[in-house]
């Protein structure tokens, strides 16, 4: 394995039960993501591309195959050392998924709470994060008083206020009208080449996917095609 | 995550439903406020009952009567003729243990000083045989208790002096007083005594022995030749000791001296007998709060495992981002900790509350009027909440309100973390 290698996916299954008949959701998904790398996944609806994703951010395990973060094997962790993994995976949702009650500096500051870093150090570095997505002046905004794409920023710099091994976004534009998602994505583009972050995007739309180096199109569980992006 | 900060967020979490948090946090107010005023009142009343037995008796004195003190009237037990007489006080003297035996001769009367007159129980006692005994409570205010009495001497006790509590004497040191015992009928009979002293307040009731405020002492000859009579209420005798194996042994060879027709009753006895009694109520008291403390605690499991299903999503984002089961099970805990802790605070104010309103309304805190010479009152009886009590509830309140979260906070901490998510 190549110590770049952040993620490796093998032979990767999962089915879910519903009721007495089984769905197949991932039907054997192999590839490996590299330290740096901007990848967007694609496919139809009901393809796997949000339980892919999932998965790699540890709120799942495999049904079969294998997934190692940073050589981690995520199949053998139990609850809580899945859950002190995921503390190192900084995820984006569609819905943005903020606590209402906690203003924008008290959900960034969130994972580090769980976390247990002290009050201070956590406080300077989620102010430091909300600068860094333009939100320097809205830190103690609710998320009711926030636009769409306001919501979404504090999300990434939830995401990213932990120093993941990677940044993880399923559909994070579903939400967003066209300028504000290009304004997200010019977001990601920036932690992509300048922190040398590594971005995972789950997304439907064509002018999120162009951003990225690399495309895996999923389809029915299976990968379709894995290529480099040439625009 | 610190303790302290989920504290923070779970008091954010109560702070955010305040309706349904004040509402879920009123049953263990009402549980725990049920708890202390009904305590605190029988706490307060158990304190007054004692003292007044220590006030008005010594432990090392017995009791010898014909009838059952304690005996309640048409109780089922058949009334016996055995009757006992002022000489009988001569043969408990020969008792082993015994220093000497004193009888208590009384009848009701109607007395009647210069400016009314009222009714009361008149007492026949050896005037130095009654102060050894009661030593604190036989005590004169005003006047003595003389040593040699003439036969025309009368002792009376504080609320009989000054009944309306106003300075209005009924009589004074020297005053005369007649006494009529059978008022109306055709045996009616009077004696004129002069009043010798007037006994400093005892508090409370007699129970029958012992000196009273509302008494009315007289020598015992003088009783004896004015009733006509020297059959006795109760004979009084003090122990060498008031220990229990005296006790014990006293009461036996007197109950044997009268072929065990007379009742003989310790003070220690008794005051067991009223402990034990009290301590019934108490339980039976305790265990109606408790039932309400368990209502309030039924109440934050329904509400818990109703909000449960409302922050379904909330959990799953905790769990996306790192919590741990033990985590989100420590929120939920908390939540019901404050509410366990903020309710026992309030509810023990409001029980306070609720115990000096109750003894308000029975009298107690507040002086209404004045007394009146037959006034046979408890005392004030003032709530007592010890520190104790207080602590006690708190614990309660507080170990039911997690007790009854652990189900809907264990719940919450096996959620599945995408299946949270996916909740809309
Ligand atoms: N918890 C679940 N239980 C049953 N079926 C599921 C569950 N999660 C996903 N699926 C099914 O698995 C398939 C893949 O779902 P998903 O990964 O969400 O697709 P995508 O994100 O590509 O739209 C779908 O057919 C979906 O219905
Ligand atoms: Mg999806």
């Amino acid at each position: 394995m190549n110590t770049n290698t952040v993620l490796e996916v093998q032979d990767l299954k999962r089915t879910y039960q519903l009721g007495s008949i089984p769905v197949h959701a991932l039907r054997g998904v192999s590839f490996q993501v590299n330290a740096g790398e901007f990848v967007s996944v694609l496919g139809p609806s009901g393809s796997g591309k949000s339980t892919l994703l999932n998965m790699i951010g540890a709120l799942d395990r495999p049904s079969e195959g294998t997934l190692a973060i940073r050589g981690t094997e995520v199949g053998t962790l139990n609850d809580n050392q899945l859950a002190e993994l995921r503390q190192r995976v900084g995820f984006v949702f569609q819905f943005f998924n903020l606590i209402s009650r906690l203003d924008a500096i008290g959900n960034v500051e969130l994972p580090l709470t769980i976390a247990g870093v002290p009050a201070e150090e956590r406080r300077a570095k989620a102010e430091q994060m909300l600068e860094k997505v333009g939100l320097g002046d809205r830190m103690h905004h609710k998320p009711s008083e926030l636009s769409g794409g306001e919501r979404q920023r504090v999300a990434v710099a939830r995401a990213l206020v932990t120093d993941p091994s990677f940044l993880l976004m399923d559909e994070p534009t579903g939400n967003l009208d066209s300028v504000t998602a290009g304004e997200i994505m010019d977001l990601v583009d920036t932690v992509n080449q300048e922190l040398g972050m590594t971005v995972i995007v789950v997304t439907h739309d064509p002018d999120v996917s162009s951003r990225a180096r690399r495309k895996i199109r999923l389809v029915d569980g299976q990968i379709d095609s894995d290529e480099v992006n040439n625009n | 995550m610190k303790f302290k900060d989920t504290l923070g967020y779970s008091f954010s979490a109560i702070r955010l439903r305040k309706l349904r948090s004040g509402l879920t946090t009123l049953g263990i107010v009402i549980g725990i406020a049920a708890i202390v005023a009904l305590l605190s009142f029988t706490q307060g009343f158990e304190v007054s009952i004692t003292d007044q037995f220590q006030d008005g008796f010594s432990t090392d004195t017995l009791i010898v009567s014909a009838q059952n003190p304690m005996q309640v009237p048409g109780g089922g037990v058949e009334p016996s003729d055995f009757t006992m007489y002022t000489n009988d006080s001569e043969s408990i003297e020969t008792v082993d243990g015994v220093i000497f035996a004193t009888p208590l001769v009384s009848s009701r009367a109607t007395i009647e000083s210069d400016l009314t007159s009222t009714t009361a129980e008149v007492t026949g006692v050896n005037y130095t045989e009654f102060a050894a005994l009661y030593s604190t409570t036989f005590v004169a205010e005003l006047g003595a208790i003389p040593e040699e009495p003439a036969n025309d001497s009368v002792i009376i006790g504080q609320s009989l002096y000054d009944p309306w509590n106003n300075g209005t004497y009924f009589v004074d040191i020297g005053d005369s007083l007649t006494v009529t015992i059978n008022a109306g009928l055709p045996t009616e009979k009077n004696v004129t005594l002069t009043v010798v002293g007037v006994l400093a307040e005892v508090g409370g009731s007699s129970f029958g022995v012992g000196p009273s405020d509302s008494g009315v002492y007289l020598t015992l000859d003088t009783a004896v030749d004015f009733f006509e009579s020297d059959e006795v209420k109760s004979i009084v005798v003090q122990l060498v000791s008031d220990n229990e194996a005296t006790i014990n042994a006293v009461t036996l060879d007197i109950e044997a001296l009268f072929d065990y027709e007379a009742t003989v009753t310790s003070m220690t006895s008794l005051l067991d007998t009223m402990t034990t009694m009290l301590g019934t109520i108490e339980l039976l008291l305790t265990g109606i709060a408790g039932i309400s403390l368990l209502v309030a605690g039924v109440g934050i499991m329904n509400i818990m495992i109703v909000s449960l299903m409302e922050r379904t999503r909330e959990i799953g984002i905790l769990k996306a981002l790192g919590a741990k089961g033990r985590t989100v099970m420590g929120i939920f805990l908390t939540e019901a900790l404050l509410i366990g802790v903020i309710g026992g605070v309030v509810g023990i104010a409001a029980g306070a509350l609720l115990a000096n309103l109750f003894s308000g309304l029975l009298g107690g805190g507040f002086t209404m009027g004045g007394r009146t010479p037959s006034d046979l009152s408890f005392g004030t009886i003032t709530p007592i909440l010890t520190p104790e009590l207080a602590l006690w509830a708190m614990f309660f309140g507080v170990v039911v309100s997690v007790v009854f979260a652990l189900y809907p906070a264990w719940r919450a901490s096996k959620l599945d973390p995408v299946d949270a998510l996916r909740k809309e």
